[in-house]
């Protein structure tokens, strides 16, 4: 079915496309500085520092156990998991699950990410779709059903309408999206305009409990820990190590270095 | 006396990286820092932007090394008037008490550090250092020990501790010590030497053929680690020495040691190719090898 092919006013693309690109990403770089002054510090207690690194040095007993001699690692797994007195045994935190009511800090964290996210990003919307309607703006490359006609061609009543030319608001939902790799160019990876990201992270913050779980992170360990052996790496190292002349190139060259530069 | 930048023709931008180069590598040449950074911080002061911060804190370690408590002093202030009430210049005011051995006002200041925020491992390490300045080692290595149960995760921490206890002559421990930084660091040859090293002075058939395997895994790590070649040539020639041994162990080590002289006699070949003086050692050693070879 021949499209007929739509000619837009050049001046839609230079009073609308652009305006809203910059729009877009200004309220973006905005938002990340907005979000580092609202940043509130998240104070940890010892008791959450130690019991990170604990986790840290039998994960490492588990991958780098094999460079130490057997004695030592049977050692050090006797005092993770032993029956009677073994850390990952014996030690239970007091988890308390932080829910959104009874913990004051989550509770303004989630405010505040609220309103420097979601609240700019309705409220521009909005004015976007009032100031800059009636008109179509683009035309998406790819051919799109007719379901999508209502959501992306708000304010133009035309029936006949093909589904791939979308009003000014979904240009600019595209550039919310669009311009994160953007941001990460100019504000550096871990910046606060950065949307997806945001709510990627509300999901998952969903799905998994806070890192104060101790308790079940210390059973995932001392089930990892069980299952380890010791395999020696230094068992047949003088063969491996004789089987040829040592590299000694380069060992004495003649400049020395002298002074500071 | 001529400023550094005269003497090697560098400019203040040159000077500024090769401070940076030194932090970034934990260098320890105080004397350099300070000649450098003296110089960068009066004539350059303007131009350094917001690096100056770092580089006072450099320059003010570095001075507290060599005496110069003056320049000490006027980083301190300089640094105290742009960060007040943080706890790192405060970390700083208490390093330069530490170096005018006012050891009690020091230690009060680490502990208001610690009140304010426990989880603050610069401060309780200083204060051990502290009763390491002051001798009390048994105390230094209680406190430490402490600290490790919280920290255990603290690499400089574990290898000072394995010091203090080679000091004491606690040869098992400090191999304990040892072994937590050769888990954490399995491609570093220097863990596995000084590894080595303290299974040889521990003595006895067992720790010998362990310090003889970890000799040989620092040659792996890095064939130029001559302390370990000998090291490797020692153990096995005590191992191939001791009556305790059956015949075929005694002829492995034997075959070790014999590898290791050829490879010793290599490098010494190798280092400087023949001059005179160079002929002297390599006599030398070739005479203190046999010297020491079972037949």
């Amino acid at each position: 079915m021949a499209e007929p092919e739509l000619l837009l006013d050049s001046n839609i693309r230079l009073w609308v496309v652009l305006p809203i690109v910059f729009i877009t990403f200004l309220v973006g770089v905005i938002r990340h500085y907005v979000s580092i002054l609202l940043q509130s510090d998240k104070k940890l207690t010892l008791e959450q520092v130690s019991d990170s690194q604990v986790l840290i040095r039998s994960r490492i007993l588990r991958e780098n156990g094999k460079y130490i001699p057997k004695q030592s690692f049977l050692m050090r797994k006797f005092y993770f998991n032993n029956q009677e007195d073994g850390f990952f045994k014996n030690t239970k935190r007091k988890v308390v699950p932080p829910s959104p009511m009874t913990d004051p800090s989550m509770l303004t964290d989630m405010m505040k990410g609220n309103v420097t996210n979601v609240l700019p990003m309705i409220l521009i919307g909005g004015w976007i779709n009032w100031t800059f309607s009636g008109f179509v703006t683009t035309k998406v490359p790819f051919p799109l059903t007719l379901r999508f006609k209502p959501m992306l061609q708000q304010g133009i009543e035309l029936l006949s309408l093909d589904a791939s030319w979308v009003s000014s608001a979904s240009w600019y939902f595209l550039n919310v999206f669009g311009l994160r790799s953007m941001y990460s160019l100019i504000l550096g990876q871990d910046n606060g305009a950065d949307q997806s990201r945001i709510m990627q992270e509300q999901m998952s913050g969903a799905a998994m409990a806070m890192p104060a779980d101790t308790n079940k992170a210390f059973k995932a360990e001392w089930e990892a820990l069980e299952l380890t052996d010791h395999q020696w790496a230094l068992e047949n190292i003088e063969e491996e190590l004789m089987s040829r002349e040592l590299d000694l190139d380069g060992m004495f060259s003649k400049e020395l270095p002298m002074g500071i530069f | 006396m001529a400023s550094v930048s005269e003497m090697y023709d560098v400019t203040w931008e040159e000077m500024r990286d090769k401070l940076r180069k030194w932090r970034e590598d934990n260098h320890r040449n105080s004397e350099q820092i300070v000649d450098v950074g003296e110089e960068l911080i009066n004539e350059h002061a303007s131009k350094l932007g917001d690096d100056i911060w770092i580089i006072y804190e450099q320059v003010m370690i570095a001075a507290l090394d060599c005496s110069r408590d003056d320049l000490a002093w006027t980083c301190l202030q300089e640094l105290k008037r742009q960060f007040p009430g943080s706890q790192r210049v405060k970390r700083l005011a208490g390093m330069r008490l530490e170096a005018l051995e006012k050891y009690e006002d020091a230690n009060k200041q680490y502990d208001s550090i610690l009140q304010d925020d426990p989880t603050n491992t610069a401060a309780r390490k200083r204060k051990i250092s502290i009763l390491k300045a002051q001798g009390k080692s048994a105390e230094a290595i209680r406190e430490l020990n402490e600290y490790l149960e919280q920290f255990v995760g603290d690499q400089e921490a574990w290898h000072e501790l394995s010091e203090l206890y080679i000091n004491e002559h606690d040869y098992g421990k400090a191999a304990f010590c040892l072994e937590e930084l050769m888990m954490t660091n399995p491609h570093n040859h220097l863990y596995c030497e000084q590894y080595a090293e303290v299974k040889y002075t521990q003595g006895g058939l067992e720790n010998l053929e362990l310090s003889r395997k970890y000799f040989a895994q620092a040659l792996k790590l890095n064939n130029r680690n001559m302390r370990a070649l000998f090291g490797l040539y020692m153990s096995a020639s005590h191992i191939a020495a001791s009556p305790k041994v059956n015949a075929t162990v005694k002829k492995a080590n034997v075959k070790y040691a014999t590898w290791a002289t050829n490879q010793i006699n290599r490098a010494y070949q190798l280092a400087g190719r023949g001059t005179k003086e160079n002929k002297c050692s390599v006599k030398a050693v070739e005479e203190m090898l046999e010297s020491i070879t079972m037949s």
